[in-house]
Order: C-alpha cells, then sequence, then structure tokens
C-alpha cells in the first residue's frame, strides 16, 4: 500500500477510434466498445476504493480529438445527478454516471471528415501529462504525487505522430511519471518504447473479453508494489532506426556527419543537407612489370 | 668476503650481533658484521638495501643500533665495548647517517611507485593477486606495461617543484623561553637557521667566516642572540660585536631601497602624508622634524623599531624572489635587494602604457574572433518528424467501411449504460489467470531472468576477478599480432602457455566448486570461448609460420 498521505494518480488513456471499433465490433460482438469501457470503469472503481486519496483521470483518444471523461465540465453542474440506488461508494457512482455521459455525447458528436482516420494518441498523451502536472501542483505543498500513465490502445500506429509521441516520452520520463500500455490487436513499436523508457509495463492481451481480468491483475498495482510481484517480463524492444530514404528498419547504415541523417544505401551527397562526401579509393596494388624478354 | 678494493671507513670491535662477539665494517658501499676469530662475514648488506637505520635512545644501558631493510627485515648490533662503547657507536651511526642517504637507489623509489599503486587501486591489487602471486604470469611482465609512464613522468614533476617560501615570522617563531635559572633557551631548528640565511646574506657571510675557525655554531648563535643587531632597539654604536657591521649594512640597505622606490608607475607613494590632527586641529602647522636631536627617546625608538620592521620586511620579500643559485655577492646583495633594478628608469614610459592599457580594456568586451563556421542547410527536414513504418502491411480501408463502421459505433454508444454486473465471466477470469501465472502463455522468460539470484554473491565476485585477469591475459595476448618482431614471437608462445596455466590453475578449479554446489547455470561458457578463440589464433599462426619456413 502507499505510504500515509502519499496520492497515486491513474491517468487512463482509451483508444475509442470509432472506425477501428465499429469494424471490429461487426467481426467480434463479443467485445465491443461498450464492454471495453465497462472493464475500464471496473478498474477505475477499484483504484479509487483502494486508498481515499487515490485520484483517476480518464481520457477518450478519438480521430479528431481527445476529451477528458472524468473529471469532466460537468461535474460542476448537476447536483442531481441519479443517485445510486444500489448503496455504491457515491464517488464511484458519480464517476461511472459522467464517463457514460462524455462518452455518448462524443459519440453522437462523431463527424467524418475524411481526412485522418488515425487516433490521436499523442494529442491524449499530452493531455494527460498536462492533467498530471496540474495535480501535482495543487498537490505539492501537502504531499507526494505518484502518477502513471495506463494507454488502452485499439487502432495502429501512426507514423506522423512520431516526433511528438517522442517528445512526450521523454516529457515523462523527466517527470517520472509511467507509462504502461495494454494493447488489444496489434503490437505498437512506440508504446514499447515508451514503456521501456519511462519503466512501465507493456501488454499485449490474447483475450480480449478477459481485458478487467488483464487490468486488474497486471495494471493495477503502482510500481512500488510491481517489484514485490511476479509479471510479465518486458517486451525485446526494437530500437532499430528508419532510414530516411525508405524508411524501412536498417540496424547497419550510412549516416551524413553533419546532418545525421540516416541512410541504407552510400550515396556520395547526403540529400538533406547536401553535403559532397569524398570517398577514398581502396589502394590500387600495381602489378609487377615484366621484363620484356630480350630478343636472342 | 671482503675484496681487497674496498676501502674500510670504520672498524668496530666488540660489537655483538645476536649474541655472538665480533666486528663491524663499515665500507664504502656496504656494511658487514664478522664475528670474532673469523675472517667471513656473516651479515652483510649493501647500503642500498637499507631503508633505515634505529638507536637506541640515550639513557639505556645497552647500546644498540638496529638497521631496518627494505624488505622488511632488521638486524642489530651491540656495542659492548665497555669503554668506548658510546663513541664507537656515536661513530658508527655518524658515518651511516652520512653515507646512507647517497645511496638511495632509483630502484627503490620504484618499489615504493608501485607499492603505492597497488595500494591504490583495488582492482590492480586483484589482479596482481590473481596472476602474479599464484605463478601464472611473473612480476616482470606484470609490471612491464604500467611502469612505462612512471620513470618519464618523475623527472618532470620534480623540475616544477615548488620553491618553500620563508615564513615572515621566523624570527617570532623561535620563541625563548625561560630555562629556570635566569637564562634563555632559544629553540633552533634547521628551517629557522636557512630562513635567518636566506632573509639576511649578511648574517650568512659572517657565519662562514667565523664558524668553525673562531667560533663554534653554538657560540655563534648564542653571540647573535644577545648581540644589539637582534634586539628591537638597535643601540648599535660602539659595540664591539661582529654584528655591528651587519647593522651598518643593513641601513645601507635601507636607504638604496628608499631611494630605489617602487617601479609601479601608477603607484606615487610620495603623495601620501601621515596628516594628523594635532594640536591645532590641521589649521596650525607645526612642521614635523626630521633631526634626530630634536626627537623625544620615544619617539626615535618608535622610529627605530618601524625601520627595522621595513627592512626585515623587504628583506624578507627580496629573499623570496631571488633565486637559488644566484651566488651570494654580499655588495650586490645588500644594495639591489630585486636583482633586476638598475634599469627600472628606463622601462617607466612602456610599463606605465601596457599598465593603462590593461585597466581600460575587458578581454570579453571585444569582438570575437571566432573561426568561420558554415552555416546547416537542411532541405528536408520533415524527414526528422517522421518515424519508422511499421512493417506489416497495412490494411486498407474504403470509404464506405468507414461510414459503416461510424453509423455502428455512434448507434452503439448512444444507447450506453454502465453495466459493471456482467463484465467479467468467469471462464474468461480463470484463463486471464492461467495466461498469467507462472509457466503460463505470458510469462515464458520469467525463469531465465532471476540468474543473478540463483548466484551466490561469492561466486559472482569470484567470477568477476577470473574476468578481470583473464581480460589482462588476453589482452597481452591479442595485442602481440601481428607478430613482426622475434621479440614478440617469443612473447606471443610465452603468453599462450600463460593463458593454459590460467585455464588448468583458475578456471577448472572454479568450474569444479560449480558444479559441486549443483548450479546448472554455465557460467564459465563465455570464458571457455574466449580462450579458445585465443588458441585457435595461436594454432593458425603457428601452422602458417610451419608453412613459411618450409
Amino acid at each position: 500500500m502507499a505510504s500515509e498521505g502519499e496520492i497515486s494518480l491513474l491517468v487512463v488513456v482509451v483508444d475509442v477510434n470509432p472506425i477501428w471499433w465499429g469494424q471490429h465490433a461487426q467481426s467480434e460482438p463479443e467485445f465491443t466498445l461498450s464492454k471495453c469501457l465497462d472493464a475500464v470503469m471496473v478498474m477505475g472503481n477499484a483504484h479509487m476504493a483502494m486508498t481515499r486519496t487515490n485520484q483517476l483521470a480518464v481520457i477518450a483518444a478519438h480521430c479528431q480529438d481527445s476529451h477528458f471523461l472524468y473529471p469532466s465540465k460537468r461535474l460542476k453542474g448537476n447536483d442531481d445527478t441519479s443517485s445510486s440506488r444500489d448503496g455504491k461508494y457515491e464517488l464511484l457512482s458519480v464517476t461511472n454516471n459522467l464517463i457514460a455521459e462524455e462518452i455518448r455525447d462524443i459519440m453522437s458528436k462523431t463527424e467524418l471528415t475524411g481526412n485522418s482516420t488515425d487516433t490521436l494518441l499523442a494529442g491524449s498523451l499530452a493531455k494527460a501529462l498536462c492533467c498530471i502536472l496540474l495535480k501535482t501542483v495543487v498537490f505539492l505543498l501537502a504531499q507526494e504525487i505518484k502518477s502513471r500513465i495506463l494507454v488502452i490502445k485499439a487502432a495502429d500506429d501512426c507514423a506522423l505522430q512520431y516526433m511528438n509521441f517522442m517528445n512526450v516520452i521523454f516529457a515523462a520520463q523527466k517527470q517520472n511519471i509511467l507509462i504502461d500500455a495494454c494493447v488489444l490487436d496489434s503490437d505498437s513499436g512506440l508504446l514499447q518504447q515508451a514503456c521501456d523508457i519511462t519503466g512501465g509495463l507493456y501488454l499485449k492481451i490474447p483475450q480480449k473479453v478477459a481485458l478487467a481480468q488483464y487490468l486488474l491483475w497486471v495494471f493495477l498495482p503502482d510500481s512500488e508494489q510491481r517489484s514485490l510481484l511476479v509479471l510479465p517480463p518486458p517486451a525485446h524492444v526494437d530500437y532499430r532506426a528508419a532510414c530516411f530514404c525508405h524508411r524501412t528498419l536498417i540496424e547497419i547504415g550510412y549516416v551524413c556527419s553533419v546532418c545525421l541523417s540516416i541512410f541504407c544505401n552510400f550515396s556520395p551527397i547526403c540529400t538533406t543537407c547536401e553535403t559532397a562526401f569524398k570517398i577514398q579509393l581502396p589502394q590500387m596494388v600495381k602489378p609487377k612489370k615484366k621484363k620484356p624478354k630480350l630478343p636472342a | 668476503m671482503a675484496s681487497l678494493s674496498e676501502e674500510v671507513l670504520l672498524v668496530v670491535k666488540k660489537v655483538r650481533q645476536k649474541k655472538q662477539d665480533g666486528t663491524l665494517y663499515l665500507m664504502a658501499e656496504r656494511i658487514a658484521w664478522g664475528p670474532e676469530g673469523k675472517d667471513r662475514f656473516t651479515v652483510s648488506h649493501s647500503y642500498s638495501d637499507i631503508r633505515c637505520q634505529k638507536i637506541s635512545p640515550d639513557g639505556k644501558a645497552k647500546v644498540q643500533l638496529q638497521l631496518v631493510l627494505h624488505t622488511g627485515e632488521s638486524t642489530t648490533f651491540h656495542f659492548a665495548n665497555e669503554s668506548t662503547s658510546r663513541k664507537d657507536w656515536e661513530a658508527a651511526k655518524e658515518l651511516l647517517q652520512q653515507l646512507l642517504p647517497k645511496f638511495k637507489k632509483k630502484a627503490n623509489k620504484e618499489l615504493e611507485e608501485k607499492n603505492k599503486m597497488l595500494q591504490e587501486d583495488p582492482v590492480l591489487f586483484q589482479l596482481y593477486k590473481d596472476l602474479v602471486v599464484s605463478q601464472v604470469i611473473s612480476a616482470e611482465e606484470f609490471w612491464a606495461n604500467r611502469l612505462g609512464g612512471i620513470n618519464n613522468g618523475e623527472s618532470a614533476a620534480c623540475e616544477n617543484k615548488q620553491e618553500v617560501g620563508i615564513s615572515g615570522a621566523f624570527l617570532a617563531d623561535i620563541r625563548p623561553q625561560t630555562d629556570g635559572c635566569n637564562g634563555l633557551r632559544y629553540n633552533l631548528t634547521a628551517d629557522i637557521i636557512e630562513s635567518i640565511f636566506r632573509t639576511y646574506p649578511a648574517v650568512k657571510q659572517k657565519y662562514k667566516e667565523n664558524v668553525p675557525h673562531n667560533l663554534t655554531e653554538k657560540e655563534f648563535w648564542t653571540r647573535f642572540f644577545q648581540s644589539h643587531y637582534f634586539h628591537r632597539d638597535r643601540i648599535s654604536t660602539g659595540t664591539q660585536d661582529i654584528f655591528s657591521e651587519c647593522a651598518r649594512q643593513d641601513e645601507k640597505g635601507l636607504k638604496s631601497l628608499v631611494t630605489q622606490g617602487v617601479k609601479n608607475p601608477m603607484v606615487d607613494l610620495l603623495s601620501l602624508e601621515d596628516k594628523t590632527l594635532d594640536e591645532g586641529y590641521g589649521i596650525s602647522s607645526a612642521l614635523p622634524s626630521t633631526s634626530h636631536a630634536s626627537r623625544t627617546v620615544k619617539e626615535s625608538s618608535n622610529f627605530a623599531i618601524i625601520k627595522r620592521f621595513n627592512h626585515h620586511s623587504a628583506m624578507v620579500l627580496a629573499a623570496g624572489s631571488r633565486k637559488r643559485d644566484v651566488p651570494a655577492d654580499q655588495a650586490s646583495e645588500t644594495s639591489s635587494t630585486d636583482g633586476n633594478s638598475r634599469d627600472s628608469d628606463f622601462f617607466q614610459p612602456p610599463l606605465k602604457k601596457v599598465k593603462l592599457q590593461e585597466a581600460i580594456e575587458y578581454e570579453d568586451l571585444q569582438q570575437e574572433n571566432r573561426p568561420k563556421t558554415v552555416a546547416l542547410n537542411l532541405k528536408k527536414s520533415d524527414r526528422y518528424a517522421h518515424g519508422p513504418v511499421p512493417l506489416q502491411s497495412q490494411q486498407y480501408t474504403t470509404s464506405q467501411d468507414i461510414i459503416n463502421s461510424v453509423n455502428y459505433i455512434k448507434h452503439e454508444m448512444s444507447n450506453y449504460k454502465p453495466n459493471l454486473t456482467q463484465v467479467l465471466s468467469s471462464a474468461a477470469a480463470s484463463s486471464a489467470i492461467a495466461a498469467l501465472s507462472p509457466g503460463g502463455v505470458l510469462m515464458q522468460q520469467v525463469a531465465q531472468q532471476a540468474i543473478n539470484q540463483m548466484v551466490p554473491t561469492e561466486i559472482q565476485a569470484e567470477l568477476k576477478h577470473l574476468y578481470v585477469a583473464a581480460g589482462e591475459l588476453l589482452r597481452h595476448f591479442w595485442t602481440c599480432f601481428p607478430v613482426n618482431t622475434a621479440f614478440l614471437e617469443e612473447k606471443v608462445t610465452k603468453m599462450k602457455s600463460n593463458l593454459e596455466r590460467f585455464q588448468i590453475t583458475k578456471l577448472r578449479p572454479f568450474q569444479e566448486k560449480i558444479q559441486r554446489q549443483y548450479l546448472s547455470t554455465n557460467l564459465t561458457g563465455h570464458l571457455e570461448c574466449m580462450l579458445q578463440a585465443a588458441y585457435s589464433k595461436f594454432h593458425i599462426w603457428q601452422t602458417r609460420r610451419m608453412m613459411r619456413k618450409t
């Protein structure tokens, strides 16, 4: 358990890409976005129920923008939210209702622009970091605050967000914020790197229907408690760089000494900074001249 | 046996060593002792082997002299002659004191350097223990690479040693103590004597003249302290003192110092005046009289003290800046205390200019003269922002698919109500738990990762030492290639035998030890691999050499 007065903040970033979810809901009807959100709520409730000082935040990462599901602006508005009829801890019921309202709202306002079909994950992570920073500042005078981010990822990686992603990862590392990743569909190299760098856990789930179990078993304990548990070992991360010409991952390549751009083949001029390279040809060994035989 | 060409410096009869009577001989290069009646020397040490000598204190009945060698052994000689034991012992001691410093060879310094290196670096010490003490390689090979830089660096360090200056308070440090019966006891050390000689070359001159012909050293110093020269108030007229001349010379020196003035063109000492608000509050102009006669007694003694202090300080500063090897020429030293002050007038104008220049200009406010740099010109900088493309093929979705999916999800979520009691079925939960337990689908690598928890720490430490030792040997081995000279050939063969010896004496026992402890992990696999690579390289080299020769 966390020590007296220590605040633990969990920020869950849920990938609610409607296109991906829509497609998969049609092929796998037993695991839909509703089920996923239910599992997230279960985990959020568990986290808040563990200690009174635990804090929760949920962000939905859409392909148009990212929203805070909890805490949301509606919090301040209505006091007449339906009180729970089953005697639940009021905070939990309020949280759940808010999340449900928000996601319904977001989904109904989904518009197709046709440009982007990728989840804006980097932006959501950046919002999560800002939220953490805000909470940290608020609580700074009172107690220590430990934060971590859990990313539940559905759609594929977007290569365009690479730079922003890496910036977010390094910012989190500097702030000692763990980034965990729970991947539903295909492996994501960026998230693997994020987990490796910040010290979090990366897990690709074999069964989506048991999402709640995985969340509670692996991602609910915080970093101190994880050292006492036997959890899945970290995966091998592919840190290979991509060459600038083809964007393929290479192990050995050529690097321009001026602009540090990576190429898979040698070319005498660097295409990024237009520096000309001088090549040293290997020394040619001159064949020994044979003395012509003098005619007798 | 003493060779005839050795010069015997001192013979002391009736010296006992290990309860045996005998004779002690001090020769030019060694000290030897032979028992009574025999011609041979049983104990012989050359002076370079002796680290130091120890003497028994004055009060003891037994007069003994102990020689401590560099190796740590010590030999004790007991001077047993009843009448002359004291004298003999003193003579022997003095002679040894003079001879020993001469024979401190450089080799001893090397030994000390080696010891220091071993003490400072524990890794090196461990390596030394592993390799040399267990006789895998010899000590010379071990030190061959490491001492190379020491002999070169040492002489440079000696040259850059700073000279020790003179403390300004050295005269005050003498601190006379009362002797009990109306006398004073002055403690003079060699340092103080040296300071006095360096500051007051006149005294040094007198010392050279008088000692040891006229006066003993003790008498000289007694007279020195008794003379008015040393005292505060130097009323130095008339007394028949060897030091009265010194006093006169000092006066001369001081006068010349005053006339020289200060070399700094920016400082004008003469414009400073000592104005005190005497009677009249500055209005009445009572000219300060400078003649001796009109002064009061107190004023003149103050004047004398201040003059002496100034002179003393000037001498101390001059002695500190004077180089050691300047010959002690008495006349030149008292008149020009800096040695290069004759042409101060000549150099004044340029010096003043330089000083003014320094005061006006600041180096870091000037224009910077950095070398010209070429600006970086990036044509396609968006390349940096693009991440790697995932290896799997992209799934292409048609726009119709997209529309359908979005509509579907909108429809689904419009009626969303959290149903938290039906989130997880027990079958799904138990299969998830099974996957997460050790041995499950997701936990395959866990067992392999705790190797450092399975091996005890002593074994880990020993393995580290083995690696360091093996690394050192392999480094020596591999630097021999390419084998160009005969020396390298020899070395490479020797290194190979060293490696084999290492494997037999160190590696095998370690492996057996691990097996005895039932550790199944293969800790020495990599070491064996490295050694095998070295052996195969050696083998290849050898066969090539044979082929070349045939």
